[in-house]
């Protein structure tokens, strides 16, 4: 007795579009989310604006949960884990548990949208001093404080007069273990200088780097402004360590093209820290049984002309649940597993 | 043998970037006032986007093949509005550049060999003690460009002078007029100038350098030429009824 069903799990970017667009081609979906609310990553994590168009992320999520919501063929349950899954393609059976009970259902075929976490600075090799300096702060600390416009040294409350972003933290780290670039930490560093410099025109602002990493479009619209615009200064060299010296932070590390060695004083040291698979990532993934890489991200082992399709038939995975991903990537992710999901529901042969 | 680079200074101001240690002595502040004529140029944006720190500027430019010398660190330095170091490099690096613009290739549209003609400029204006000391040996040049309209002339070509340019300079110089005179251009049977300049074309170069800033450029760098160039333009310009 097969089921009809679409099952997303997570109601991130990736998530909510899935459900959208299968829901538009005439599936019924269910959406379950772990946490409270809707929305993912840039609800949970206070995103300012978003990169690299600098809509507003609250904003610009509202329309999308709204859509997928308000369509009478999505189903969101909010609050709600999934803890076992029974069956196989076209017939699986899902265990749904709130706080105050559970509840089994079924589902046809299974989108993993349980996105990533960003990476913590306190970890392993890295000698940021994160959880020791308060004025040593990640990517998402600093878009919460973008988004209220506020954006101080935490240690005194006043506007910073010099600002750092460090790059490749945690990413691109035979030490750490990931290999691999996050991918978007260099676009979103550039956009929140953009966004530091619009809100406190008196600081300076440094971008300490490995390589920029700003892939088609990103390079015009946000690294080249940045630089010519808003006069961010691009230093190619990665800081070794960051210490406290006259009540300010003090950055060491090489200016490479200069080739010296440098030690400069900051005020606020923003750690442009990468992706990690998430624990929903890693949960759903040994629950359902796909296979994962290394690092612990969901493979998707049929090649680039199908990123979505997972090892267990009738399971696919969407966005950054699969590796570091920008929101066009997942979006355009989501929309390939929505289309494919439907065409398995309804008994259609997809090859890859 | 290269000297160990400068360690970059904790530098104690705020508004003070990734600083070396050359030039403690000179106030901040002077630097300032000079890297803020330099951006204040018009010229300044068109020559200065934003710089990748790429290079190929470097590779292109035959004074860094001979030399201790970076366009890409001109660029870069302007890009990152690092005061301190611009103001080393306007004394220790511009005068490295032979401004043939072979550094205009930048994937950024910059100007490199611009930016420096630009803080050339600034140094010569305010006359620091490098571009005095830079542009000493080329008094001889700057009197003949300024008084004549041409720059090195024939009758320079002097065996003694330039023995490097080989055994033939003694004959042609003996022969100078008669080898002038076998160039089939007419504006070259000249000796004592590079081409023949026309008096009305003369004229007008004065009357520019002087209204232009140029005059006073010398006359920072080097009051006793200037003085000997005023003279000879002095009498030029009162025949034709300038005063000046």
């Amino acid at each position: 007795m097969g089921s009809d069903r679409l099952l997303v799990i997570g109601a991130g970017p990736a998530g909510l579009e899935a459900a959208r667009l299968a829901a538009s081609l005439g599936s019924q979906v269910l959406v379950v989310e772990k946490r409270d609310v809707a929305g993912g990553m840039p609800i949970h994590e206070n995103y300012a604006a978003l990169t690299h168009g600098f809509r507003d992320a609250g904003e610009a999520m509202s329309e999308l949960i709204s859509a997928a919501t308000g369509h009478p063929n999505v189903e969101l349950r909010t609050a709600t884990e999934v803890t076992a899954v029974d069956g196989s393609v076209g017939d699986f059976s899902v265990t749904l548990s709130t706080g105050t009970g559970d509840e089994t259902v079924d589902a046809g075929a299974i989108i993993l949208a349980t996105g990533f976490q960003h990476f913590d600075p306190g970890r392993e090799t890295q000698q940021y001093g994160y959880y020791e300096f308060p004025d040593v702060i990640t990517l998402a600390d600093a878009e919460a404080m973008l988004k209220a416009n506020n954006f101080v040294r935490p240690s005194t409350g006043e506007p910073p007069e010099r600002v750092a972003f460090i790059q490749c933290v945690g990413s691109r780290d035979r030490q750490i273990g990931n290999e691999f670039c996050s991918k978007v930490c260099c676009g979103i560093s550039s956009k929140q200088a953009i966004e530091v410099r619009q809100q406190v025109p008196d600081a300076r602002v440094f971008i300490f780097y490995i390589d920029m990493r700003m892939y088609g479009y990103w390079e015009n619209e946000i690294y080249w402004p940045a630089q010519e615009e808003y006069r961010v200064n691009y230093v190619k060299g990665i800081v070794t360590e960051i210490l406290s010296k006259n009540g300010r932070l003090l950055v060491r590390g090489e200016d490479t093209t200069m080739g010296r060695p440098m030690e400069v004083p900051m005020d606020v040291v923003v750690l442009a820290v990468g992706m990690e698979p998430s624990l929903g990532t890693r949960k759903m993934a040994e629950m359902l049984g796909v296979a994962t890489n290394k690092y612990g991200y969901i493979e998707t082992p049929h090649g680039e002309l199908d990123t979505v399709s997972t090892s267990v038939p009738g399971v696919f995975a969407v966005g950054a649940a699969t590796g570091p991903a920008d929101l066009d990537d997942s979006i355009s992710s989501a929309g390939a597993a929505a289309a494919k999901a439907v065409a398995l529901l309804r008994g259609a042969e997809v090859t890859v | 043998m290269s000297r160990a680079a400068p360690a970059t200074t904790f530098a104690q101001r705020p508004g003070a970037t990734l600083a070396p240690r050359a030039y403690e002595d000179v106030p901040y502040e002077e630097k300032l006032a000079l890297w803020e004529e330099v951006k204040a140029d018009p010229r300044f944006p068109d020559y200065l986007y934003g710089c990748y720190e790429c290079g190929i500027c470097v590779a292109a430019c035959p004074s860094a093949r001979f030399y201790d010398f970076s366009p890409r660190k001109i660029a870069q330095a302007a890009a990152r509005e690092d005061v301190e170091l611009i103001f080393e490099q306007m004394n220790d690096d511009v005068w490295n550049c032979s401004q043939c613009f072979s550094c205009d290739r930048c994937p950024r549209q910059n100007s490199p060999g611009g930016l420096i003609t630009i803080l050339r400029e600034v140094a010569v204006r305010h006359g620091l003690a490098s571009s005095q000391e830079a542009l000493e040996g080329y008094g001889r040049v700057v009197y003949k460009i300024m008084t004549t309209g041409t720059q090195v002339s024939p009758d320079m070509l002097q065996p003694d002078a330039f023995p490097d340019w080989g055994p033939d300079v003694k004959e042609v110089s003996d022969q100078l007029d008669l080898w002038r005179r076998a160039l089939p251009p007419e504006t070259l049977h000249t000796t004592s100038t590079g081409w023949e300049v026309s008096e009305k074309t003369l004229l007008e170069l004065y009357l520019i350098w002087h209204y232009s800033d140029v005059m006073d450029m010398i006359e920072e760098v080097d009051e006793g030429l200037h003085m000997i160039i005023l003279d000879v333009m002095e009498e030029t310009l009162e025949e034709a009824g300038y005063e000046i």
